[in-house]
């Protein structure tokens, strides 16, 4: 994987190499730069495989990674593109036009992160979330007590204890 | 069009006798994947009700309930989870965190029931067709939320520490104790283990929070002893800790200790005071002994406005916390910041006073409306074995005050020690630490009645003992000491067998056979102490109930006498924080017999 970073860094603002294995590895590479990345990783590197699309919630940081996985058939290896995004608000230049599949992975990660491609077909249609109105359940600021205080009627007769406590009832209850 | 093309079509027909690949039944026949997040199981002898699956639980999904056929007790609150499966999303937060691995979850995934009330149920208990099943999700090995290793203690190397007095124990700095605090699951099984029932998780919480005044408040809530029971308590608590079951314990009193070490004297001293009642005193009370049961009565009742004198024979307050306790472990100057604390709440602390020579019990009380008697056990017990009334055979408790006072006297280069506790651990290493100083080398021999793994001290006074140079030797009883020309010359012992009899009563089995000769011209008894009641008197004495040789006291430490209170080791031992409990317990009762009484005018 080094040789083809070093070859990717002649032409491309990379951060630093993570190789997890010797067959996949991850880049990390500014926005502006992705598409001309992947269009060069597709038709010089072989990289003809998108793999997937998906993203992690850097709640503390504020921003979004996508990584989009790239395959090399020939060669057997994978690349990870990864990409920060600002968290709100969340939008990305969708890449639709370069992998078909793309639309389906951006029409999830708009339901599921709330990160918007304009112009990626169907992408506000609903996903699997028939009629989701809150906050995107993937963000990790969604609450999912509160969802399920909200969605779900607690079970009547629901009651517990707190173990100190009870366990000064059951074995000191005079002392204070 | 070739031959192939034609036969090719018919050699599909071999499949025909090829078992199929799809499943016959696939509503039974379809187990879940090995590690499948199924439904949950838990062992419930394993489990120990701590409710940490509840605390991480994102839904609120799991509730902690009393379950009939199982019983609280120490470490086990009892409770068991049970898992509302209208709110669970398989998440496993609960089988990673659990501090016992009690909880898991099966394989299996298929159940179902008209009553929506029978997806709530306590996995274990409510039985199951998947309780005992093989397959599911376990936590991965090494897969840990929770730190299992304690920080270590920074401490005095052997050869630092084996000639000087001063204190071991480094104690935690900041970044070490917020990782030793991070470990802590706030389950809180330990507060009812802590005889005075110190709010643990809270006053950990301070330390991940970096509030140590907070820290203060939460520990004088309970315990105005906390600069000692840092450094010395025998932390039971420890042993309830629901980290100990796949990991250490978390290291409770050094935590405790941080959080006394970081707030300056004076600011635990006003924290100490908030509450104060400050009108003048109403009720007057007299303590006999300024140990931590004396003390601790005399802070409570001092704060809540009462007048309180406190009478102490020896020349310093503190009793066996400064008699008994050697400097390396508890310096003196930390046992003073406590006492100092509890001055400043307006208590009285009369030192070289004698009740029953400098004053007498009645006047105390005749001047004051009620008396704690909190003496503690400041006479040492003698084997009695031939010899043993020789002047230079004495007992662990005497030389140790000694010691505490100053006195410098020669050690000579051999001394035997009888007995296998924490105070035969104290002397020999006191003892030690003097022979090095005066000698250059060692030369002390602890005889203990009971096996190496039976021996009463902890394990860490034992390991550092020997390390200081102590010779300890389990299983043997003494059978004389051996007087040549007027001095002590050794300490003949014979081989223990076994210590308790079948029916656990104290009966040591000697072999007669295996006797040995141990070098010693000082021989110390550390083998238990006593009650010095002298000063109660004899019409009191008789007057007063007795079990055995101790006071009867009840539950609030009263004694036959309406007038008269008792707390300590003298009554009720063995350490420093039962003493701060009890003293806690007397000053309640002695308040609750105050109310609706006018005080005594004195």
């Amino acid at each position: 994987m080094r040789d083809l970073y070093d070859r990717l860094t002649m032409a491309f603002p990379l951060g630093e190499l993570t190789e997890q294995r010797p067959d996949l590895a991850f880049v990390t590479v500014p926005r502006e730069q992705l598409r001309s990345l992947l269009l060069h990783l597709r038709d010089q590197e072989g990289f003809t495989h998108l793999v997937l699309l998906t993203a992690v919630d850097w709640l503390e940081e504020g921003h979004f990674q996508l990584t989009y996985l790239m395959n090399n058939r020939r060669a057997c290896r994978d690349l990870g593109v990864r990409v920060m995004l600002a968290r709100d608000p969340a939008s990305m230049e969708s890449i639709h036009d370069l992998w078909p599949t793309a639309a389906t992975y951006q029409r999830e990660l708009r339901e599921m992160f709330g990160i918007d491609f304009p112009g990626s077909p169907r992408v506000d249609e609903d996903f699997i979330l028939e009629g989701w109105i809150r906050t995107p359940p993937y963000r990790r600021d969604f609450d999912t007590l509160k969802f399920s205080d909200e969605v779900f009627a607690p079970r009547p007769g629901r009651a517990s204890s707190d173990p100190a406590e009870f366990m000064k009832q059951q074995l000191y209850p005079d002392k204070t | 069009m070739s031959l192939s093309d034609v036969l090719s079509p018919f050699s599909a027909w071999k499949n025909l006798f090829r078992d199929p690949v799809t499943i016959p039944d696939p509503l039974n026949d379809r187990p879940g994947a090995p590690r499948y997040r199924g439904f949950h199981q838990n062992d419930v002898d394993k489990c120990i009700g701590c409710g940490t699956c509840e605390a991480i639980c994102q839904n609120a999904a799991i509730d902690m309930v009393a379950v009939a056929e199982i019983a609280t007790k120490q470490g086990d609150s009892g409770l068991r989870p049970r898992i509302d499966y209208g709110r669970c999303c398989w998440c496993a937060l609960c089988v990673d965190v659990c501090m016992t691995s009690s909880l898991s979850m099966s394989n299996e995934y298929k159940w179902v029931d008209h009553d929506p009330d029978a997806f709530c149920f306590i996995p274990g208990v409510d039985l199951k067709h998947w309780d005992s099943a093989e397959l599911g999700y376990r936590r991965p090995e090494g897969h840990r939320l929770t730190g299992t290793e304690r920080v270590p203690m920074g401490e005095l190397e052997p050869e630092a520490r084996a000639d000087s007095f001063v204190e071991i124990v480094a104690g935690y700095d900041i970044e070490q104790a917020k990782l030793e605090a991070d470990r802590c699951v706030s389950c809180g099984l330990c507060v009812a283990t802590c005889p005075t029932h110190m709010a643990v998780p809270e006053y950990i919480a301070t330390i991940r929070d970096g509030d140590y005044e907070q820290g203060v408040r939460l520990l004088y809530q309970t315990n105005p002893f906390s600069n000692v029971c840092g450094r010395v308590c025998t932390h039971r608590c420890e042993t309830s800790c629901a980290a100990r079951h796949e990991g250490d314990a978390i290291a409770i009193r050094w935590l405790k200790r941080h959080i006394i070490d970081q707030v300056p004297h004076d600011r635990i001293k006003q924290i100490a005071a908030e509450g104060r009642v400050s009108e003048p005193s109403r009720h007057q009370v007299a303590i006999i002994g300024a140990g931590p049961a004396g003390l601790t009565a005399a802070f409570d009742l001092a704060k809540a406005g009462h007048g309180v004198t406190v009478f102490e024979a020896l020349p310093a307050p503190g009793g066996m916390m400064r008699y008994g306790i050697p400097e390396y472990r508890l310096p003196y100057d930390k046992l003073d910041e406590d006492v100092d604390v509890i001055r400043s709440m307006g208590v009285e602390i009369r030192c070289n006073t004698q009740v029953g020579k400098d004053v007498s019990i009645d006047q105390l009380r005749e001047q004051h409306d009620t008396v704690l008697l909190a003496i503690g056990l400041h006479q040492g017990r003698s084997t009695r074995i031939p010899g043993s009334e020789h002047q230079d055979v004495v007992s662990a408790v005497e030389l140790l005050r000694r010691i505490t006072f100053g006195e410098r006297f020669d050690v000579p280069t051999t001394v035997a020690v009888i007995g296998g506790g924490n105070v035969a651990m104290d002397i020999a290493r006191s003892l030690a630490r003097m022979q090095r100083q005066q000698h250059g080398q060692v030369g002390v021999t602890l005889v203990a009645l009971e096996a190496e793994d039976l021996m009463l001290a902890d394990r860490e006074e034992i390991d550092e003992a020997r390390e200081e140079g102590v010779v300890i030797l389990p299983s043997r009883g003494p059978r004389r000491c051996l007087i040549e020309r007027d001095a002590v010359a050794g300490l003949e012992t014979v081989h223990c067998v076994s210590v308790f009899d079948d029916q656990g009563r104290f009966a040591p089995n000697y072999d007669d056979s295996d006797i040995q000769i141990h070098d010693a011209g000082l021989i110390v008894e550390a083998i238990g102490q006593a009650a010095d009641h002298a000063l109660l008197g004899e019409s009191l004495t008789e007057a007063l109930e007795w079990e055995r040789n101790r006071i009867r006291i009840d539950a609030d430490g009263r004694t036959s006498e309406s007038w008269l209170w008792a707390a300590g080791d003298a009554v009720q031992g063995p350490d420093v924080i039962t003493a701060v409990a009890a003293g806690h317990r007397i000053a309640a009762s002695m308040m609750e017999a105050f109310a609706g009484t006018s005080a005594q005018t004195h």
